[in-house]
């Protein structure tokens, strides 16, 4: 059994808006092993970018406490990288400049950098667009330099919120599955928020599904993986436990209809 | 190949409309020289000017005014606009006085800064400064504000600290903003430029300007006007646009225009 990466205990949040408080989340307990992939499906508004948000120290807790390693989370860290919803990378630096910046930040060395930069380039299909810039991009590529600048920087955890909501559905399976073999590959623990059921079965080690507001954790399912670890759509489909585990998520996640 | 030279001379267009219209009215209305010269009496008194050797100097020391007053009033507009756009206090503490001053213009100054600071280049620094560091703060704070947060974010989860989202975040992504400010700024610091000559020097083109409407010279005021807008316009072309091109335009954050 891996140790404890992530641990979420007694996590309340509470918003102030103009109007008083507004309870963004329930009471949420979470705790994500070292190494493993937990996907959270939820509706819209209830809570799952919040909480993504709070373990990656960008808010503080109204209530309750997050650990990482053990230590409390106080603000953001490299050790906890973020791949968010909307394009987060930086306009003004090539695709190569930008996959580099997190090791640039801490300064290794020139030849090392270029190697983890060349290699993740290769993973993510994005050889020739090096020294393009973000806007010369299509919206797919601009989702893989952003997980890409993730991956570079080597953080132990890496939240992920709807990554793929914005690109188109064709696009969005192959970046899905390009995402899986990456997690088999780097054994990195992904905690990956979305609102779409067979994503989360699709990618999750595990899958949480979380009610409507003020979110609570409604039920936690464990995805079987079996040999490759069957992270591609045509053996996905194909597999009748998993569309049996899909049919279960929906069916939690439909009684959470706003 | 003949398209793409007609849109490159295409901006030259509109000063030869307006040339063509002043010699059609000048042809038909034959006004006196005191009240719109002819175009040809302009160019023979800019001639003139130009070797009878008072222009080249009136025109250095305009330059060095203005470039060394917009260049005061962009670098501590850019400074305090930084300070004030980072940090929120600072900004509430600031913003009356700077709406306050803002709404004077330099010419209310005037009359009690050259007793302060005499007649001269000092004049027009600070009076070229009063008009651009308003500008170019107040569009370095909107720019710095208008910074998506979750490129910063983006940055801090890759271990980046305060300096380093300075740095690759909020400088570049001000920068259209901040370039904006500089153009007003440069335009705006010419007019204050040419206020401060007219009583403020005894050199420049506010001089050379001041000294034609003293004789009822129309065409040695619209010589200077002209000489004005030439060398704010290739200022411009020379000077910002290419800056611009090689960063706000080459990141995609403004479209480039496509006449250059």
């Amino acid at each position: 059994m891996s140790a404890d990466k992530i641990v979420v205990s007694g996590f309340r949040h509470f918003f102030q808006s103009d109007s008083g408080r507004v309870q963004a989340t329930g009471e949420i307990d979470v705790t994500i092993r070292e190494g493993e992939v937990v996907t959270l499906v939820g509706p819209s508004g209830c809570g799952k970018t919040t909480l993504l948000k709070a373990i990656a120290g960008f808010i503080t807790p109204s209530e309750g406490q997050i650990l990482c390693d053990g230590k409390p989370v106080r603000g953001p860290g490299r050790e906890r990288g973020v791949v968010f919803q909307e394009l987060a990378i930086l306009p003004w630096r090539t695709v190569r400049k930008n996959i580099a910046h997190g090791l640039e930040i801490a300064r290794v060395p020139k030849a090392e950098r270029d190697r983890t930069v060349e290699r993740l380039i290769g993973l993510m299909s994005l050889n020739g667009f090096e020294d393009r810039y973000p806007h010369e991009l299509s919206g797919g590529m601009r989702q893989r330099v952003a997980v890409a600048r993730t991956w570079a920087a080597d953080p132990d955890v890496i939240l992920m919120d709807e990554p793929f909501a914005a690109v188109d559905a064709m696009t969005r399976l192959t970046l899905q599955e390009e995402l899986g073999r990456l997690c088999a590959t780097t054994h990195k623990t992904v905690f990956f928020i979305t609102h779409s059921v067979e994503e989360a079965v699709f990618l999750g080690d595990r899958v949480l599904v979380m009610t409507k507001r003020p979110g609570t954790i409604k039920a936690t399912l464990d995805v079987p993986r079996h040999g490759k670890g069957g992270r591609d759509w045509d053996s996905f489909t194909g597999d009748p436990e998993m569309r049996a585990i899909s049919e279960q998520v929906m069916h939690l996640v439909h009684a959470e209809r706003v | 190949m003949m398209g793409r030279i007609a849109w490159k001379l295409l901006p030259a267009a509109p000063a030869l409309a307006i040339l063509f219209a002043w010699w059609v009215y000048w042809t038909i209305v034959q006004p006196p020289p005191s009240v719109i010269p002819s175009i040809l009496d302009v160019v023979r008194t800019g001639a003139e000017l130009a070797f009878g050797g008072r222009l080249a100097g009136d025109i250095v020391a305009s330059m060095g005014r203005l470039l060394g007053g917009v260049a005061f009033g962009m670098v501590t507009g850019m400074i305090a606009g930084f300070i004030a756009g980072l940090w929120r206090p600072v900004a509430d503490f600031f913003n009356p006085l700077v709406v306050f001053f803002n709404a004077i213009s330099g010419i209310v100054w005037l009359p009690l800064v050259i007793g302060w600071l005499g007649v001269g280049n000092a004049l027009a620094t600070f009076l070229i400064w009063n008009t651009v560091f308003f500008i170019v703060f107040q569009n370095t704070v909107l720019g710095i504000q208008l910074v998506p947060e979750v490129l910063e974010q983006g940055v801090r989860s890759l271990g980046g600290g305060r300096w380093e989202t300075i740095r690759s975040v909020t400088l570049p992504g001000a920068l259209p903003y901040i370039l904006s400010g500089v153009r007003s700024g440069l335009g705006f610091g010419w007019r204050a430029l040419i206020a401060a000559e007219l009583v403020g020097a005894t050199t420049g083109l506010g001089q050379l300007i001041f000294s034609g409407s003293e004789y009822h010279r129309a065409d040695i005021i619209i010589f200077g006007a002209l000489l004005i807008g030439a060398i704010a316009m290739l200022m411009d072309r020379w000077l910002l646009a290419p800056i611009e091109r090689r960063t706000v335009v080459r990141w995609g954050l403004v479209a480039a225009s496509r006449g250059r």
